[in-house]
């Protein structure tokens, strides 16, 4: 009897006639300056210099690299220490797939993402094997096994590396608007690629994830597929952040290919700047892009300042900038959150 | 012959590695952290130690008399100023922690020490070898072993028979529960934390006798130390020791194949072993 009496109130009072509002007036602001900042790096030919272009080439690749590792880390709790394996691997397929096999380069950027994207596959189903901290040492060997195939492999001229001469085919004009077009490829594809992936179905899946891998189990979210996915996808945007990144360079050897210092950028801008937002990336880059020009040529010691910064954030302030300034302000620039709105309100 | 020897050498090579390993092995098998800045803790000690040797003229002795008992203090200071605030369930603050410590170091030893390689010198003792059978074996190296497995066994002990020993594995099965029995896990981490870079200080007088050591190196001591744990098994002492061995003969079969080949025939088999034991050889599934 009292089921029946349960499930007629349940009819009787229909549920709330409720707007789900996913966007923000901070939010809108935000999405216009991004679209704007992003056709200003597309046309960055005509109002900027060579120099220019490539100062600002190197930020869209701090900033792709760092929002992969923010979605590795700040997401799916998979903390690595070798992205540069990826980055260096797709650099490399850049060079053989435009200087030795004649493939027109611009092109060869896109076919190069394919090597990270077949790589990861195998080698997530090794790295997890191995939990927290180990993984984080695993993808460091695996980068270092990569730079060690490179050296002894001669299809990429060894530990002596490679020239990418086929560009000088092309005038510093057109290298200059192919070069601001992949920026702003990347941006889209890692920041605005992020954006989407957040604001899905994934997303919710993701965020449960975030805040606990256990409980968003028991809601159903595929959490080890889900974790397979975002290395894949990781692996992918940091392979193009290096073939642009390597493409503007000219040059690729062992060393520069799979350098470590790429895991440490990509580390101090996301705990800098925010864990577990895109936000706290594009202020942690900021601040890490600033910092570099200003205090870069104190070397050792900035890099001391780096490390201590980096060491107190972990200790004190987890959240990062973005963490303390949201706490404060509720204006969020990329909202994916969901508000019920009643609108009889 | 040839083969025989790369093994030989390969042995007293995983002697070296042990030493690494066992601290790692402890911390990790204890708290659950692993230490980024383990390798470079060598390496901070091992130039103190080069820098006291040429100040004051000390042999190999002397300093490791001073680098032992000086590691058992960064160690300890190590985990009451930093480890203890980040030490949990969630592996990543101590991960970025020991990671932002880790290029603070790096860069403060290159500050200090410029990037030039050095080396402790031992008064001949790294020169001298003996010849059994055609296979020339150095002597240090020798040394360097028997002081891993002195420094295993040792470990092992301590673990399993003294009241420290059963309080650390008490608090690694359970922290509530060691708690309850009047354990202080803090206290007992930080005498973990303590003996793990005291243990370097061993490894410090040994590698800088037998190679030279530069600010940049410790990566490598991070990452062959973390092979040497994974290949062994995690959370055992005398595993970590065989892990060691295996790594060494592998990198000593690789460098007789190809010298370009030597560390990565080490990377290798860790995958190897990662693919198909992934709880170790001496680990428990």
């Amino acid at each position: 009897m009292t089921m029946t009496a349960i499930s007629d109130a349940a009819t009787a009072i229909p549920a709330p006639a409720v707007t789900v509002r996913r966007q923000t007036n901070s939010g809108r602001i935000a999405m216009t300056l991004a679209i704007v900042a992003l056709v200003a790096v597309a046309v960055m030919p005509w109002w900027a210099s060579t120099g220019t272009i490539r100062m600002i080439l190197e930020l869209c690749c701090y900033i792709a690299v760092a929002q992969m590792w923010n979605l590795l880390a700040g997401y799916a709790g998979l903390v690595s220490v070798g992205q540069q394996a990826f980055m260096g691997a797709a650099g490399y397929a850049l060079f053989v797939l435009a200087q030795t096999f004649g493939i027109n380069p611009f092109l060869a950027v896109l076919l190069s993402l394919i090597v990270p994207a077949v790589l990861a596959v195998p080698l997530y189903f090794l790295l997890h094997r191995l939990d927290g901290p180990y993984f984080s040492i695993g993808t460091w060997v695996v980068a270092e096994v990569f730079r060690l195939v490179a050296s002894n492999l001669p299809l990429v001229n060894s530990g002596a590396g490679m020239s990418l001469r086929v560009m000088s085919q092309y005038s510093a004009f057109e290298r200059n608007v192919a070069m601001s077009l992949l920026c702003a490829f990347m941006l889209l594809v890692t920041l605005g690629g992020s954006y989407w992936l957040l604001r899905s179905r994934f997303g919710l899946a993701l965020i449960a994830m975030r805040d606990n891998p256990v409980a968003a189990a028991s809601q159903g979210v595929d959490v080890s597929r889900l974790r397979f996915l975002v290395y894949v996808a990781a692996a992918v945007g940091c392979g193009l952040a290096g073939a642009v990144y390597f493409m503007a360079q000219l040059r690729i050897n062992p060393p520069s290919a799979f350098d470590p210092m790429w895991a440490n950028v990509a580390i101090f801008i996301v705990m800098i700047g925010g864990i577990g937002s895109i936000e706290g990336v594009l202020i942690g880059s900021l601040i890490f892009f600033i910092a570099d020009r200003w205090f870069g040529e104190y070397g050792a010691t900035y890099f001391v300042v780096l490390g201590l910064m980096t060491l107190l954030v972990a200790l004190y302030a987890r959240t990062g900038i973005w963490g303390l300034l949201s706490r404060r302000f509720d204006a969020p620039w990329f909202p994916f959150r969901r508000f019920l709105v009643d609108p009889n309100r | 012959m040839q083969w025989f020897d790369a093994l030989v050498q390969g042995i007293l090579l995983g002697g070296m590695y042990a030493q690494y390993a066992l601290g790692m092995a402890l911390m990790f098998g204890v708290m659950r952290i692993v230490n980024i800045s383990h390798g470079d803790l060598v390496i901070l000690l091992s130039l103190i130690g080069i820098s006291m040797a040429t100040a004051w003229g000390l042999g190999p002795l002397a300093v490791l008399a001073i680098l032992v008992p000086l590691g058992l203090f960064m160690g300890w200071l190590l985990q009451k100023a930093v480890l203890n605030k980040v030490v949990g369930s969630d592996p990543l603050p101590s991960l970025i922690a020991t990671f932002g410590l880790s290029i603070a170091l790096q860069n403060l030893m290159l500050q200090i020490w410029s990037a030039n390689s050095r080396s402790l010198p031992g008064g001949g003792i790294e020169s001298r070898s003996v010849d059994i059978g055609g296979i020339y074996i150095g002597l240090l190296p020798v040394i360097v072993l028997v002081v891993a497995i002195a420094l295993t066994w040792g470990l092992d002990l301590m673990l399993k028979k003294t009241r420290f020993g059963r309080a650390l594995r008490a608090a690694a099965a359970d922290v509530e529960a060691a708690a309850m029995t009047g354990i202080n896990p803090r206290a007992v981490y930080a005498l973990a934390t303590a003996v793990a870079v005291g243990i370097l200080g061993f490894a410090a007088v040994f590698q800088s006798l037998r190679s030279t050591v530069a600010p940049a190196d410790g990566a490598a001591q991070l990452i062959y130390a973390f092979e040497a744990v994974i290949i062994g098994g995690m959370g055992s002492v005398w595993g970590a020791f065989i892990g060691s061995m295996v790594l060494g003969i592998s990198q000593g079969i690789g460098f007789r194949i190809d010298p370009g080949f030597g560390v990565l025939a080490g990377h290798l088999v860790f995958l190897i072993v990662l693919a198909t034991r992934p709880q170790g050889l001496f680990g428990k599934a």
